[in-house]
């Protein structure tokens, strides 16, 4: 048995609209972390670790080495402004549903 | 500028005048008890388990946001982070790189589904929801050992890092002081009698107001422990930024002028060395821990050499091959640092002893003569490895490490289980995500700048905290502000151990007590049974960590990437993917926990020990195990019968249907 991959599911289907949803939000997220790795890591490693170290090459942006200020600090500030985006307008509120009575489960 | 004698043990009783560090002891931990008296008042009618374990499922955003942040900030992110940023530089922005998405990857990829799934089955615990989503008491049981496992170790390990932490806040009060001299009278050399008595007092604090107030103190305590480590680093930074850039040249800026100081360090070069009195016996002193000596160049004309006592365990081993005379020492090798120290110790610094012997060692990486910018670039200085501290496949395994393996720990998906609504969900993660923006960064600014202002701290780099926050209040005439500082570290091994402990005694009331020998327990002995085991489990850890494991770090990274390596693949099969069943996601658990076992153990065999893990292609175990875990519980899945359908119709329809059905 397999769940829809997209939310294109027939009116009359019975998937969870929370799991179907959070699903979603997680394969998102997951995509964040993979371009969040794709650009912090490359970024850092071309510009950041030198054979030979020159002086007069390095750089700094506000005191931060440059190489740091664009691939971890911008990309911090950036990643702030999409969960903001992410929580407020793209993360679906759902019913979560009830507690279910503890003396219903198996052993309890 | 001064520097305040770090090394004599008043150094913090003399802060201010008073004592802060005592001061903030007891006044945090009134504010700590009250909270958790608090909590117990308020405790509401119902299961009791419900609310002493996860609070009723009604933790709104502040207490979620804060409870979430203070418990995955361990202990780590005040005193073992700092430590490596003093000893590595800026290199440490990019080991913490993947913090930029920590709170969204941690919270927002499982949380909504793993809430709604406990709520489904009326799960407490961790075990609860594996157990019961796949109706197996077997396989909740190696989810409760497993827990039981890595949690213990770890918790023994935060027992001991949070009393290291409270000795170094209480060194030289007169109080503590004439109680460890006490004690140290009835016991014997044993035990460090000032270890001890920092273990009792930390150790009973916890346990107590854990015991007692249960997830609601625990979360509680959080809040204000999570407010006190924000407003730490939030005070910390600007007084750093200030004293740094009192030395600027006009026109640059005083972060500018850090990282400038920085391109010219060089590691500094450890050993061990003999000095001699130079000229007739008076009333010199003798040369202890922390003492500044300064002899004369090697050749004529060249620039004096600066030398550092640090404590013998750094290079124990040396020393106890030659013996008396010998002391361990550290060399400052840059210029500027040489100064720094000069300015800083004015006086202090020791020109009556001349250099007899010495045999010193440099960084295995990063000391090459006259190489500059090693601690502004990558892949950072390292004592101990000639490939640099951060090498590429580092990078990328820390970026699995921090966003990917915070995601399964069963510590946080506790609280993924307590929030009240999506609502608070959605708010809580971006709270956490500018909270730790507001920290993490920071403090990587704040330690380069402690490198600039405190040179010669390598050996004892555990410590720059507290030295960094006596320092700083001290040069803006504030040292009664110290003690609010120093709280920060502290308070976050607090918050983590009390959410620890509950973990366990959950483990053992709920998931073998409660749900495996007797089902039919009273809510009366069940209430009994938490305030014992919680207590028990509190007092096993103690005694524990009076005899603890040497590698502390070790431990806390051991059993956090086992955790994830054994709960996040399970856990995302369970929640995400209706086709899994028990025995995909049992053999994904064990495939983890082997996988990343076999990592430590090949340590042993390739590098000596359990702590130096073997690393395939120099990747970090933590990437074999979850990929393993992954792996393992997608192949065997497929290749086993699916679930039952009532079982799929519960966890994956909507509820009107599953009601139906």
């Amino acid at each position: 048995m397999n769940a829809p991959d997209n939310n294109q599911e027939p009116a009359n289907a019975p998937w969870d609209p929370v799991f179907l949803e959070s699903r979603r939000e997680a394969l998102v997220i997951l995509l964040l972390w993979a371009a969040a790795l794709l650009w912090a890591v490359p970024y850092c490693y071309l510009n950041g670790f030198p054979e030979t170290f020159v002086a007069e090459e390095f750089s700094t942006v506000w005191g931060i080495p440059s190489w740091l200020f664009w691939g971890i600090a911008v990309p911090w500030l950036l990643a702030d402004v999409f969960t903001l985006w992410f929580c407020f307008f793209y993360m679906k509120d759902g019913d979560l549903g009830e507690e279910a009575p503890v003396e219903s489960q198996e052993g309890a | 500028m001064s520097l305040p004698p770090i090394f004599n043990s008043s150094f913090l009783a003399e802060a201010g005048g008073v004592s802060p560090a005592l001061f903030t002891f007891l006044g945090y931990t009134a504010a700590v008890f009250s909270l958790a008296v608090i909590a117990n008042y308020l405790r509401k009618d119902g299961n009791f388990l419900s609310e002493y374990f996860l609070g009723n499922r009604g933790l709104g955003v502040w207490a979620f946001a804060l409870t979430f942040a203070a418990t995955s900030a361990s202990g780590g992110s005040f005193t073992g982070f700092p430590s490596k940023i003093y000893s590595h530089g800026w290199i440490l922005g990019l080991w913490i790189g993947s913090y930029i998405i920590f709170p969204i990857c941690t919270m927002g990829f499982i949380g909504k589904r793993l809430n709604q799934v406990a709520r489904r089955s009326g799960a407490i615990t961790v075990p609860d929801v594996i157990r019961d989503r796949f109706r197996s008491a077997g396989f909740g049981l190696l989810a409760v050992a497993l827990i039981v496992f890595f949690m213990s170790f770890n918790l023994i390990a935060q027992f001991k890092a949070g009393s290291l932490m409270l000795k170094t806040l209480l060194s030289g009060v007169g109080v503590f002081e004439s109680g460890v001299t006490l004690l140290k009278d009835s016991i014997g050399g044993s035990v460090d009698p000032a270890y001890l008595l920092c273990l009792c007092g930390f150790g009973l604090a916890v346990i107590a107001y854990t015991t007692y107030g249960g997830f609601q103190a625990v979360v509680w305590t959080d809040v204000m422990q999570g407010v006190v480590m924000v407003f730490g680093v939030i005070i910390m930074l600007p007084l750093a930024l200030y004293l740094v850039g009192k030395g600027a040249p006009e026109g640059v800026g005083s972060l500018e002028y850090a990282t400038s100081r920085m391109v010219d360090m060089s590691p500094p070069r450890r050993g061990v060395a003999v000095f001699r009195p130079d000229g007739p016996e008076g009333n010199r002193a003798p040369l202890g821990e922390g003492s500044w000596i300064r002899t004369p160049g090697s050749d004529e004309g060249a620039e004096a050499r600066l030398f550092k006592v640090i404590p013998k365990l750094a290079l124990e081993e040396r020393l106890r091959k030659r013996g008396e005379p010998w002391v361990a020492v550290l060399e400052i090798t840059s210029p500027g640092d040489r100064s720094q120290v000069i300015e800083n110790q004015g006086d202090l610094a020791r020109s009556d002893f001349i250099l007899e012997d010495l045999e010193l060692q440099g960084y295995a990486y990063g000391a090459e003569d006259g190489r500059k910018g090693v601690y502004v670039t990558g892949p950072g200085p390292s004592p101990s490895s000639d490939a640099g501290f951060l090498p590429l496949s580092l990078v990328i395994s820390f970026f699995f490490m921090w966003a990917i393996s915070g995601s399964g720990q069963p510590a946080s998906m506790v609280r993924l289980m307590a929030f009240n609504n999506t609502v608070t969900l959605r708010r809580s993660i971006f709270t956490v995500a500018v909270y730790y923006s507001l920290i993490y960064f920071p403090l990587v600014i704040i330690f380069c700048c402690a490198r600039v202002l405190m040179p010669g701290m390598d050996a004892e780099s555990d410590r720059i905290m507290p030295a960094m926050a006596v320092f700083l209040t001290e040069n803006v005439g504030a040292g009664w502000l110290a003690g609010l500082l120093i709280a920060a570290p502290f308070a976050a091994v607090m918050s983590t151990v009390d959410s620890f402990l509950l973990m366990i005694s959950s483990g053992l009331v709920r998931d073998i007590y409660q749900r495996n020998i007797n089902p039919e327990a009273s809510e009366l002995r069940l209430k009994r049974l938490s305030y014992l085991f919680t207590l028990l489990v509190g007092g096993a850890a103690l005694l524990g960590a009076v005899n603890p494991p040497q590698f502390l770090q070790d431990i806390i990274v051991y059993t956090g990437s086992g955790l994830a390596a054994c709960f996040l693949a399970p856990v995302v099969y369970a929640i995400y993917w209706p086709r899994s069943n028990v025995e995909g996601c049992m053999a994904g658990m064990l495939g983890g926990f082997i996988s990343h076992l076999s990592m430590y153990v090949g340590g042993i065999f390739a590098n000596g020990s359990f702590f130096r893990p073997y690393r395939l292609m120099d990747f970090d175990p933590i990437i074999v195990g979850l990929l393993v875990s992954f792996l393992a519980g997608y192949l065997v899945t497929l290749r086993t019968p699916p679930p039952p359908e009532d079982l799929v119709r519960k966890y994956f329809y909507k509820p009107e249907i599953s009601t139906g059905a």
